[in-house]
């Protein structure tokens, strides 16, 4: 439970689903799975699928630092993804290495962050059950979690519809998209904040291990079937919420842990999308 | 007067995070319309000073002015009108992009943020492509296009930003014996219509007939510059940089 307070609040699907605890579920995953699936089909375009491992650890590691301070965990779980969104580029850039490499830096930077402060915090005495951060606590949610997902999903619609052609040209090629005269960085430092806001507020109801899953997951479904950039993006959300949706009424309903559910529903779908995409059979043309 | 659209002086470049230059007091002019081949070893510097002219590296030292803005002030503003075709790109099998979604990308920085690609973008993408002889490809998905095919794609690309300035890195590499003539024929006629072009390569049996000023650089600097005709660069480019030249 990421949130200090707790205020009681009608959840805007009760209608549907008259079960208040399932209801909150219910919306959080949809609102999670909406942000994490639009993001990830950039993520996955641009082929750093590890963006979204290292973020969610550093979000992890930032929760960790934050209750060891007694401080908002959410707020210092976005502080350390913004962190490692404003580091990515300088330290490849100066470390002359990819920025794979950089990630895979801050990731275990990230987990000894974590590690050595919930380690520090049994130690003191003033342990804390990590699982929630690790694998997900989907039924305890607060109202400010809800409406900040709610807010960060319609702010990753309007990013990916505002600059749908500057995000394009990023994911085709980086390089070829500066010197065609595109502001690339402005853009490619937006889309890193808007990664590290996501996976910082999606942190405690997938978990930092499984946040992956909902980052690369509904890109990677609807690829094997897409044959364009709006079609994933239209697409993938869509995929994703479905799955989402699915995992939290079957692990409700079942009493059976929902986001560990879901990531395996994800990988179900994924195995069936690979088998029977047609994209498979692409032709390739020689001269 | 002269109509200069290139005009370095003193200048030095640095790659982010090297410690050494990678180019080297580097002054040069070049006018509106010239056709200019850039030879020498690899690791000269030639990629770097294409790279240079359009603004995606950093200036160190000097002055520059490309299509007569302050590069160092506005590089973005410089790479709306200057075209770059890349030398090394490879895509995925899979990309989700057509040759023709990938053509018109090439207008998307004259368009600016918010601003969606209209009809006079759209006949300038197919035009292009017509110029190229690819107007067939423009729903084809560009991974799955031949290396050559593709190379025509980013030419067109950068045809269609109606660019002041082309810059070709290795426009030949990809390209089959015929190919190699069309786009030759297609650069030279750039040129003669008023378009500045710059291009690095090892192959030179395709230049166009006509004077063509040469650029060999070696270690990061432009150790010569001349005019000659197509048939003595080869000889020039051998001459200056050893028999590294064709390495």
């Amino acid at each position: 439970m990421l949130f200090g307070r707790h205020q009681e609040v009608t959840p805007v699907l009760e209608f549907l689903i008259p079960n208040n605890v399932v209801c909150h579920a219910v919306e959080a995953m949809l609102l999670a799975s909406i942000a994490c699936s639009i993001l990830s089909v950039i993520i996955v375009q641009i082929n750093m699928g590890s963006i979204g491992f290292t973020m969610a650890h550093a979000a992890f590691a930032g929760a960790a630092v934050g209750i060891f301070f007694s401080l908002n965990p959410t707020l210092t779980a976005i502080i350390a993804g913004l962190a490692v969104a404003g580091l990515l580029g300088p330290l490849s850039d100066r470390a002359r290495v990819s920025a794979d490499t950089a990630l895979g830096a801050l990731f275990g930077i990230s987990m000894a962050v974590a590690v050595f402060f919930i380690a520090y915090l049994q130690q003191i005495g003033r342990g804390f059950d990590a699982s929630g951060l690790l694998f997900g606590d989907v039924i305890s949610l607060y109202r400010e979690e809800i409406y900040a997902l709610a807010l960060i999903s319609i702010v990753a619609i309007l990013l990916v519809t505002l600059f749908s052609k500057e995000i394009a040209a990023i994911i085709f090629d980086r390089k070829i998209a500066e010197a065609a005269g595109i502001r690339v960085k402005p853009v490619y430092y937006g889309l890193l904040f808007m990664i590290a806001m996501t996976v910082a507020l999606s942190l405690n109801i997938v978990g930092g291990l499984l946040l992956y899953i909902w980052l690369v997951m509904p890109a990677v479904i609807v690829l094997q079937f897409c044959r364009n950039i709006r079609e994933m993006f239209i697409t993938a959300p869509i995929v994703g919420a479905c799955i989402s949706v699915s995992g939290a009424f079957a692990g409700l309903n079942h009493s059976l842990p929902v986001a560990p559910l879901t990531a395996i529903l994800f990988s179900i779908v994924f195995a069936i999308a690979v088998i029977v995409s047609p994209r498979r059979r692409v032709t390739v043309r020689k001269n | 007067m002269t109509d200069a659209v290139v005009n370095l002086s003193g200048v030095y470049t640095a790659y982010e995070g090297a410690a050494n230059p990678s180019l080297r007091n580097i002054t040069l002019t070049v006018d509106r319309g010239e056709f200019v081949v850039v030879g020498g070893p690899n690791g000269a510097g030639k990629t770097t000073l294409l790279e240079t002219i359009n603004g995606m590296l950093r200036i160190t030292h000097g002055s520059a002015r490309v299509c007569g803005i302050n590069l160092l002030e506005d590089g973005v503003g410089v790479r709306r009108r200057v075209g770059y075709v890349i030398q090394n790109f490879a895509f995925d099998p899979l990309s989700p992009f057509t040759a023709g979604e990938v053509v018109l990308m090439g207008r998307y920085g004259r368009l600016g943020y918010l601003n969606r690609p209209k009809e006079p973008d759209i006949r300038a993408a197919r035009q292009a492509m017509k110029m190229l002889g690819i107007e067939d490809l423009a729903d084809s998905p560009i991974g799955t296009l031949s290396g050559g095919q593709q190379q025509k794609v980013l030419i067109a690309q950068n045809l269609a930003k109606e660019p002041e300035i082309m810059l070709l890195d290795e426009p030949f590499s990809n390209l089959d014996l015929i190919a190699k003539r069309s786009v030759s024929t297609l650069l030279h006629d750039l040129a003669r219509a008023g378009i500045t072009v710059i291009v690095v390569s090892h192959a030179f049996d395709d230049l166009p007939p006509r004077p063509i000023r040469i650029l060999v650089m070696n270690r990061g600097e432009v150790t010569v510059d001349r005019i000659c005709t197509p048939d003595k660069v080869e000889d020039v480019v051998r001459t200056a940089s050893g028999s590294d030249a064709r390495a």
